[in-house]
């Protein structure tokens, strides 16, 4: 099966391992991977913060992009959720939002196609230790993704799982949220955190970059003993 | 008390918002209660998405046909004896109820719980003229002894205080002389207030929801207040947002089994009371004369634009229970008397931006007010169609973030230019990373390390691995 | 009856209207046929003896005692829950129920002779009524639509049947025949509609009692009885 990877923009530049791990996962799983050099960032922070106009033209360069390709998947609910968005943006434009909606339709989160698409919920991974997963908001409410991942998760050998106190609350992230309101953030984050640690786990796994940079980063700064990791890469250890 | 409730800066209310333990604590607590109550409630239903669509459907459809709806609610009360009202501003509205006060005679007013009397800063008025204004709902009526601080919750309005304070408060205004124990507070209440019920002149009360078809309003509380307020005075003021209106008793009743079930998960609250017109012939109790005020007050403005929905509330605050910023700044923090999410949309629509820009900002978009609103009201997409209007409309956007979005637009546009910047990036960080990891970031990183440790981009991005790798390089 | 006054209305709809997009609309609309109706399908198709199951369920959880009698034993049932509540004074409604189902020698005899003074609402007196309900130690009043799931009575107020009997003394019981008993508010709103359909007036107050009442407000610690009654009792007629 011919997957064309979505990598994210944060995942290209910060969480290389990730995305390394998202490859070498698909691949074992059968699929041919391929990486459209051209692709960039789907246009979540600007139009967050507003900014529409310059949204649209950074999705229009990623429907450009993508249009082609079978399956579309990425390792971000919160990037597929906004690919998913794409045909209800350009609304009224009957060219785009035709366009828009061909790639909406053929978008997967990672863990939802390796479910729902490839029907696998044994990628037959191990690894040690007792865990903990946070349930990302645009994964959740917005991609409607909730069953995947704790399907998955729980194939993995060695791996204990511990529910998250308030698992329903978000991290705080929020995009440009956590820096233009950073004092509010800062408490969001660190209820968390004290969910987090509450349950004494190893690792905190996550399907979204941009929560656990949040959650991960905070924790390093507290000085937290509590390894973070992407969904991608804990189905990828053997 | 008016809509906007302080004069300081956003920021100045949500530092002392985070710094009030007790609040965070008792918001804490009854975000988890009412989440959990309203999850059951709606699970004890079994198909509360059909409800959800019921509910959304029949809103979406009065706010459309609203003028005839209107039109029917007002023919249908003055037939049955009462007069109407219909008021464009607080200030229409404020004068016409002091008219018929002043023309009453009236000296003590009783009140029961009502966010848009409160949004017309009607009790000051009201004072200004001599009269008593009593609030008869518990929480606002602590509040009001308590030298009118703001309510905090649309439904529950006195959150931000704990038991000890109210104790203290009620030694000082009313020489209580018991313990802090809720029962006891709440039986001096009951005292105080019974007094106040039988000897006032006017009773005024807000509408969860008028009757079309009947002239009808219905008052949903679990105190009784309410019913006390209604049937005792010789006069009766109700004064309605203009969009809290239903067809028949047949939507009414879909609608409240919505609002009592998200705002508290109860199936129903312990009085829903539905009045029509002034007392009849042959009645006791009840009032002699009934006045209804139809509120317009800058919701007309919204209706017809992409903000719509957003008159479809019925003030469960179901939004502001689930809300993550809301949990950790508290009601005051909003600056208005609608918080959280709905306050965040409805404020700055009722209020104007100048007050209220920072609002739409003080979310994170996690969509739980979204999944939450019983009649299905976008909330955090009208946050963002809020950013987009400072942006594009208002021009109300710092100039380095106008910039940087510029630049975003142009290099997420082009393949070249996010190759060629984001291969930059990596260098560019150096001189601030320390073991791959940056603590005290430049420009727009700075405000994100004063809190969290950001990772330094890496040597090689994952598009120089796929490419390497795809060329047979090692892995 | 005096028809009331509608001022400024005009101007007021008309702007509604134009923010709409289109003419004033003053007739001519019909409600739709809702997508769905979700409230039919509660209790749908249950006997009156599953009803009243359902009714005793929630009076659990409503901090409200129910209470199983006959058309036989009400007069006495009555007694004794008045006086496990301390006792008069008591206030009623003048309703024919209370002949009906027997209870007129209770009210007028047995009670005052034994010195539970009992007051039946009686409009000639007018506001004097008022200050009777408000000193009663217990109010009674028959239901006329019950309602299973919340464990709601439905009072239609008005002439002999005072508001106030319902909500100013501390304890109040509703006489519940077990043939009023329906699933859920829906069919008493349905009710109602009909009525109003028909060209029947409805009544000036119609009060939907679920309970004591209560508030949170203080710490969201819940308080049993704060404006209106403090206890509650129904006392359902199992054979009517």
């Amino acid at each position: 099966m011919k997957v064309t990877l979505f990598v994210t923009c944060l995942v290209d530049l910060f969480h290389t391992n990730v995305g390394k791990a998202t490859v070498e996962l698909l691949e074992r799983l059968g699929c041919e991977i391929e990486f459209p050099e051209a692709q960039t960032c789907c246009g979540q922070p600007a139009y967050n913060s507003g900014y529409v106009k310059e949204a649209k033209e950074a999705m229009k360069h990623m429907i450009r992009t993508f249009e082609h390709a079978e399956y579309i998947v990425t390792p971000s609910g919160s990037c597929a959720t906004m690919f998913k968005e794409y045909p209800h943006i350009f609304k009224g434009d009957a060219e785009w939002e035709a366009r828009a909606k061909k790639v909406a339709d053929k978008t997967y989160e990672l863990t939802q196609f390796i479910v729902d698409v490839l029907k696998v919920e044994d990628v037959g991974a191990k690894l040690e230790g007792r865990a903990t997963y946070h349930t990302s908001c645009h994964m959740t409410r917005l991609l409607g993704v909730k069953d995947a991942p704790m399907k998955l998760l729980k194939n993995v050998k060695g791996l204990e799982f511990v529910p998250l106190p308030n698992a329903q609350n978000c991290c705080g992230f929020g995009g440009t949220f956590s820096v233009k309101m950073g004092p509010i953030s800062e408490q969001i984050v660190d209820e968390k955190i004290h969910h987090i640690e509450e349950i004494d786990v190893d690792y905190l796994i996550g399907a979204d970059c941009g929560c656990l940079m949040n959650i991960g980063g905070r924790m390093e700064r507290k000085g937290k003993p509590i390894k973070v990791m992407h969904i991608a890469e804990v189905l990828n250890s053997r | 008390m008016a809509m906007k409730i302080s004069t300081e800066e956003f920021k100045e209310r949500v530092e002392k918002g985070i710094h009030n333990s007790f609040m965070r604590g008792a918001v804490a607590g009854a975000q988890d209660r009412l989440r959990t109550r309203r999850l059951e409630a709606a699970a004890e239903l079994g198909n509360w998405e059909e409800w959800r669509a019921l509910g959304e459907q029949i809103r979406q459809h009065t706010l459309q046909h609203l003028d005839y709806y209107l039109m029917q609610l007002s023919e249908n009360v003055a037939k049955r004896g009462g007069h109407v009202f219909f008021a464009q501003t607080a200030e229409e509205a404020n004068e016409y109820i002091r008219d018929v006060i002043v023309k009453k005679n009236a000296k003590k007013i009783v009140k029961s719980k009502s966010m848009v009397t409160e949004e017309i800063h009607m009790n000051a008025t009201l004072e200004a003229v001599g009269c008593e204004v009593i609030e008869t709902d518990l929480g606002e009526y602590i509040l009001q002894v308590d030298d009118h601080d703001p309510p905090s919750h649309i439904i529950a309005p006195a959150l931000h205080k704990n038991k000890e304070q109210i104790r203290d408060v009620f030694r000082e205004k009313l020489g209580y002389t018991k313990t802090e124990k809720p029962e006891e507070l709440a039986l001096h209440a009951r005292e105080m207030l019974r007094q106040e019920y039988l000897t006032a002149d006017v009773g005024i009360t807000g509408c969860n929801f008028a009757i079309a078809e009947s002239g009808s309003i219905t008052l949903v509380t679990n105190e009784g207040n309410a019913d006390l307020v209604t049937a005792l005075p010789k006069t009766q003021i109700t004064v309605m947002g203009m969009e809290r209106i239903v067809p028949t008793f047949e939507e009414m009743e879909v609608l409240v089994s919505l609002l009592t079930r998200s705002a508290v998960g109860q199936k129903l609250t312990s009085y829903i009371t539905v009045l029509t017109g002034p007392k009849d012939e042959g009645d006791v109790d009840g009032p002699e004369e009934f006045h209804l005020v139809i509120v317009d007050n800058g919701r007309s403005a919204i209706l017809g634009t992409e903000f719509q929905s957003i008159l479809q509330c019925i003030r469960c605050a179901a939004c502001v229970s689930v809300c993550p910023v809301y949990r950790h700044i508290g009601g005051h923090s909003y600056g208005s008397i609608y918080s959280g999410p709905i306050g965040a949309v409805l404020s700055p629509l009722l209020g104007g931006y100048d007050d209220y820009k920072e609002l739409p900002y003080a979310s994170t978009l996690c969509a739980a007010c979204t999944e939450a609103c019983p009649v299905k009201i976008p909330l955090h997409e009208l946050l963002l169609k809020h950013r987009q209007t400072i942006v594009e409309r208002e021009g109300k956007a710092p100039i380095s973030e106008k910039l940087a979005m510029k630049a975003f637009g142009l290099g997420a546009a082009s393949a070249s230019l996010y190759k060629l910047g984001s291969k930059l990036a990596s260098s560019a960080m150096n001189p601030f990373t320390v073991n791959e990891r940056i603590s005290k970031g430049p420009g727009p990183l700075k405000a994100w390390t004063e809190i969290r440790e950001f990772p330094a981009p890496g040597k090689e991005r994952f598009r120089d691995w796929f490419k390497n790798r795809e060329k047979g390089g090692d892995e | 009856m005096t028809v009331g006054n509608i001022y400024r209305r005009e101007a007021f709809l008309q702007n509604i209207a134009q923010r709409l997009g289109r003419d004033v609309y003053t007739t001519g609309v019909v409600r739709p046929m809702w997508k769905y109706a979700p409230q039919h399908t509660v209790f749908q198709g249950y006997s009156q003896d599953e009803l009243l199951e359902e009714l005793k369920k929630q009076c659990l959880r409503i901090h409200t005692t129910l209470v199983e009698t006959t058309c036989h034993d009400l007069a006495a049932t009555l007694k004794r829950i008045v006086v496990e509540h301390g006792g008069g004074p008591v206030v009623t409604w003048d309703d024919p129920r209370f002949d009906e189902y027997g209870l007129m020698p209770l009210l007028q005899e047995e009670w005052p002779n034994e010195n539970v003074s009992v007051h039946i609402w009686d409009a000639k007196l007018g506001r004097k009524n008022i200050e009777f309900a408000e000193k009663a130690n217990v109010g009674i009043t028959f239901s006329d639509i019950t309602l299973a799931e919340s464990g709601t009575v439905v009072l239609f107020s008005g002439n002999g049947k005072g508001r106030t009997v319902s909500f100013l003394p501390t304890t109040y019981i509703a006489i519940i025949p077990k043939s009023t008993i329906v699933p859920r508010m829906t069919q008493a709103a349905s009710y109602i509609h009909q009525q109003i359909e028909q060209g029947k007036q409805v009544s000036s107050c119609i009060n939907f009692i679920t309970g004591p009442s209560n508030s949170a407000d203080i710490e969201m610690n819940l308080v049993v009885g704060v404006h209106g009654p403090v206890k509650a009792t129904y006392v359902v007629i199992t054979d009517r």
